[in-house]
This record gives C-alpha cells, structure tokens and sequence, in this order.
C-alpha cells in the first residue's frame, strides 16, 4: 500500500524517520508518536472492527476515548482503543470482530 | 490519599487556568487529567516527538499553550495524567484510576472540568468509518497532523464546522462542502454590532471564513446530512434542506462523493460527574444541553464543588480560561489567601461579560433547528455500542414504555461503554417529541460509578473500608447486625 502522505500535513514539521506495522496484515507506514488510527487513516483505513449483533464495519469516530468504535486487537490484546494507543515498529494489529475477550 | 486545597478534574484550558491562579496564591493543588497530554482538546498538542519549527499556521497557540502548561511543573501542584476519575465518593473527593495513579485525592475544594463532547446526532449510516465527529477531526489533526481522508465533507451546526473546515483547508485537504443547518446568512447582519465586543475572536472568525472563500468551498445553509452511503467505509453524503422545526425535505437531496464526512451538531458538556455527586443541573440548548447551575463564583448548588468551562456550559476557550482563574482565585479567597481578590475579581468578570456578549451573539446566529429526529428511519442505529434501532425503542414506545429510563432499561440503549454520551440526548429529544414534556422536565437515568470503563486492576488500589463505616443496605445482613 502506498504512503498517502498527503493526508499528513507538512506545514513546518519534521516527521521523524517512518517506521512501519501491519493492519491485517498488511503494511502501513507510521511515523514517531502518531496514533495507530491516525497512521491508518493516512493510509486510507477507515474500518478497525466490526459489531457483535450487526456485523457492522465501524472506525475512528470521537477521536478521544469516549466512543469505543475505534477498537481492534493490538499484538493480541482486544479492546485496544486505537485512537489513544501509539503505533510502534512492527505492531500486529488486527480487525477486531464483535466483543473483545475480558481478562 | 493525596491532600490539597483544589482538586481539579481536567488539564484543558479551564483546569490549568484555575490551577494556575490557585498556585500564585499558594494553594496546595492537584490536577486529575484523563489524557496522556495536558491541554485538554482545544489545546491538545501533537508528540514530543514531531519537531515543529513554529511558524505553521497550526502553531499559532504554542505561545499560549506552552504558558498554559507551564504551571504543571509548579512544585504546589501534583499532576495525575492518563488517569480517570471514575467515582466521586464524597464531595471533596475523587476515586481515581490510572495504574500505579489510583486512589483518592482530596480537595478543600473541588472543580470539575470536564471538558464537552460532540453533540450525538443519528442519521442512517452516521455509524460507516469514515463518518467522523468533529472533535475527532480537530485531535486528528491537532494530535497528529493529519486530515481524515482526501476529499471531506463537513457538516452539522454550530461555529466549530467553521473551524475544523478551514483547519481542513489550510491542512490541505479538500473540503467539498460545508453544509450547515442554520439559516446563518440572513442572521449575519443583525450580528455584527455585539461581534465588536471581542475583536480577537472576531478577527479569528473572519480568518476561518476567509480561508474558506479562498479555497471556494461552498457552504450550504439551511442544509443538513440525512444519509452517509458506502461499503466499509464512507463513500458519499446525501444532503437535503431542514427547517427550524426539524423537518427534513428528503426530496430535493443531492449527493455529494466524499472519504470522510465530519459531522458536528455542536457540542454538549460532560456533566456526568456533576450528575454524580448531586448538583443541580439545568438545560439550555445553546450552551449545549444539560448544564450545570452556578453562582457568579462558578459554584455548583453543592458547596465548594465549583464547573468552569465547556463542562459546565459550552462557552468556548476564552470563557473556559476566564472561569478557570475565577475559580482559582474564590477558593484562594476562600482560605484567606487572595488578599485583594475583589478587584482581580472585577478585572475577570468584566473580561467575562465581553467574552459572553460575543458568544451569544454566535449562539443566536447558530441556533439551530429544534431536533433532528426526521434524519432517522427505523434502521438507524441510536445506541452506537449496544446497536440499538430506532424502530425498536419505537416498538417499546408502542408499549407504553415511554420514559427514558424505560426504554433504557428495556433496549440497553446508553448501557455500552460510552456510558450513553453517543445516544442520551437522542433519546431525551425522542421522549419529549412522544411526550411534549420538554427535555428539561424529564427523568434522567441515574449515573453509577465507575462513570468510566476502568480495568479491575486499578480497584486493587482502592483503600479497604474500615470496619465501622456507617450500615450501607447494600452490603450483606452481617454489616447491618449491631
Ligand atoms: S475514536 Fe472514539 S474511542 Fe477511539
């Protein structure tokens, strides 16, 4: 998948050097201190999980904690709320489908 | 335990502005604040990481904030980030979560700054990613310099679709429309006089508006969205007229292609907290619903429990930063530490006064239609997390189950983890429609801690109660027996 990097403003900023993690599987590209949704966001990710009851698709929506649709399953920890949670080299994130195990 | 003349709950511009005044006076201050980051959302900063050279039009607060936040590293005060404020066991004391963090911090006083979020309105496929609120849109590019998507639709009601457009704008981003559903243009003229009153805000608003004509975004008024439409994620926005009284005229929608539509109806205070410990609330649809009910002192009907900001009544950031230092300074007074606190007092409060004559000069441009009920069919989810129909709380309505806490109770609608900040208001609008009782007249469902989701590990932390504490009839017969 390529770098959509202009959905990344450069206005007077310096990135740092772009790591990358995979969605799914698949590789986005992240840069220092970004949020994992917003790395995938740039990349042109909408969706992070789908619901219990309706199988429907939901993402990021409130963008600060209160909304929870933005959940998925962070090197295996459900209900990872990926609007707080920095992307890191490497992270294994994936879609999460209905509720999140509770441990 | 942790002990201090102010306990504030919220590091955003009214927190840090009580708690800067608080400490200049030489009170002992703690502040409990939700985020990772201090500054709140208005203020919300991107990574230490990010180098910034200072001159981008996004950097226009960093004098400002850097100033704001200067007050954390004051030795008076105690700061807890990324911790959470789940209970109020008494009225000087919050229960606090956040790991090693947790416990109970004690305060001769208290200011709940809770800060607001977006106002929930449900329209059919309000819940696709790519369906963004506004708020998200701001920490998306405040918090990580980034737009949502390549060509945006922004829509809703209220000045804040103003600024997150032409911060979409200046971004680089596309914004393919503004659609916003106050009659705004012909309340313009009238406004203009009480605008002077504030010339800097003033002078922000032109800027914002400005960036919007240069880049040719259209901006549709008396216009809502009544559908977003895509696969798995949003592709387009289905916009069609909305009158004053909420009517909806779907025949003369026109769609318009998008990857992200932003929608923002205004914002609602976080009263959750204040509900909580037991003040009094009142309702006021321009500053955003359920609000708290202060003195001039920005008390709460509970003594030395004090709301400043958009927490206590949507205001703004200038009036959010005026309450604060209000209240730093009465509870200074309180304690017999302001020394000349009546004329600071006046100095504030006539600052205040100007502030609030531009505001309402804003809110009676914005009002905005009465609800928004005719966007739903019976297929639109109302309750985000536990996916809750509008056609069935119809049905339970059918039944005569017809109060809020009812259909609550009933459906689980508003019993997910947003703790019904995403679908409350909806159904109060939907109950008052059934009823005629006015929203403000309605029974609200009662808050219960935790008021957020905390993990059980954080209850560790929690004091064990000592053995003669007062008969609770929860608790076993055991506790009751003399
Ligand atoms: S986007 Fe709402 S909790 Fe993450």
């Amino acid at each position: 998948m390529s770098d959509k990097r202009e959905q990344r403003v450069d206005d007077g900023l310096d990135r740092g050097r772009a790591f990358q993690f995979s969605v799914d599987g698949e590789t986005v590209t992240a840069y220092p201190g970004e949020s994992i949704a917003a790395a995938m966001l740039a990349a042109g990710r909408a969706a992070a999980r789908r619901t219990a009851k309706r199988r429907e698709p939901r993402g990021y929506h409130c963008g600060m904690g209160v909304c929870w649709d933005c959940v998925m399953v962070v090197d295996g920890v459900t209900d990872t709320r990926t609007c707080r949670t920095e992307a890191k080299p490497g992270m294994r994130v994936e879609t999460q489908h209905g509720v999140g195990q509770r441990t | 335990m942790i002990e201090v003349d102010l306990a504030i709950l919220g590091a955003g511009p009214a927190g840090l502005a009580a708690a800067g005044e608080a400490v200049a006076h030489g009170l002992r201050v703690a502040v409990v604040d939700d985020n990772p980051r201090a500054g709140g959302q208005y203020f919300r900063q991107p990574p230490a990481q990010f180098r910034r050279d200072g001159g981008s039009w996004f950097d226009k607060e960093a004098t400002r904030v850097a100033e704001l936040l200067r007050v954390l590293d004051h030795p008076s005060i105690t700061y807890l980030p990324d911790t959470v404020v789940w209970d109020v066991p008494a009225p000087d004391t919050l229960a606090v979560a956040g790991g090693e963090r947790s416990g109970r911090v004690r305060g001769r006083a208290l200011l709940i700054a809770a800060g607001a979020h977006d106002r929930p309105v449900p329209f059919p496929g309000w819940t696709l990613p790519g369906v963004i609120s506004a708020g998200g849109a701001q920490n998306l590019l405040k918090g990580n310099r980034i737009v949502p998507g390549r060509r945006i639709v922004v829509a809703g009601n209220g000045p804040l679709l103003f600024v997150v457009a032409a911060s979409l704008v200046r971004a680089g981003a596309e914004v393919a429309a503004v659609v916003e559903a106050a009659p705004i243009n012909r309340r313009l003229l009238h406004a203009w006089p009480s605008m002077l009153a504030a010339p800097k805000i003033l002078r922000q608003a032109l800027d914002y508006r400005l960036s919007l004509l240069r880049a040719g975004v259209p901006v549709r008024t008396g216009m809502t969205v009544v559908a977003a439409r895509g696969a798995d994620a949003v592709q387009d926005a289905a916009i069609a007229p909305i009158a004053l009284d909420g009517s909806v005229d779907r025949a003369v929608s026109e769609t318009i292609a998008c990857d992200a539509l932003v929608v923002g109806f205004g914002l609602t205070p976080s009263v959750e907290l204040l509900r909580l410990i037991g003040c009094e609330l009142g309702y006021n649809r321009g500053r955003g619903g359920w609000l708290a009910v202060r003195s001039d002192r920005m008390e709460t009907s509970v003594a030395n429990v004090f709301a400043a900001g958009d927490g206590a009544a949507i205001g703004g950031v200038e009036i959010a930063l005026l309450e604060g230092r209000l209240v730093g300074l009465e509870v200074a007074a309180r304690l017999g530490r302001a020394g000349n606190a009546e004329q600071r007092r006046a100095a504030l409060r006539d600052q205040l006064d100007r502030t609030d004559k531009f505001r309402r000069a804003i809110e009676a441009i914005f009002a905005g239609p009465s609800h928004y009920l005719g966007l739903l069919t019976a297929d639109t989810v109302v309750c985000r997390c536990e996916e809750v129909t509008h056609g069935e709380l119809q049905a339970r309505q059918a039944e005569a189950l017809d109060s809020m806490i009812q259909l609550k109770s009933t459906t689980r609608a508003g019993m997910g983890r947003c703790q019904g900040r995403n679908c409350m208001a909806t159904l109060a609008s939907i109950v008052s429609e059934a009823s005629g009782t006015p929203i403000a007249g309605l029974n609200y469902p009662r808050t219960r801690p935790p008021v957020r989701p905390i993990a059980i590990g954080d209850l560790l932390h929690e004091p064990i109660p000592p053995p003669d504490l007062p008969a609770d009839p929860h608790l076993p017969r055991r506790q009751n027996a003399s």
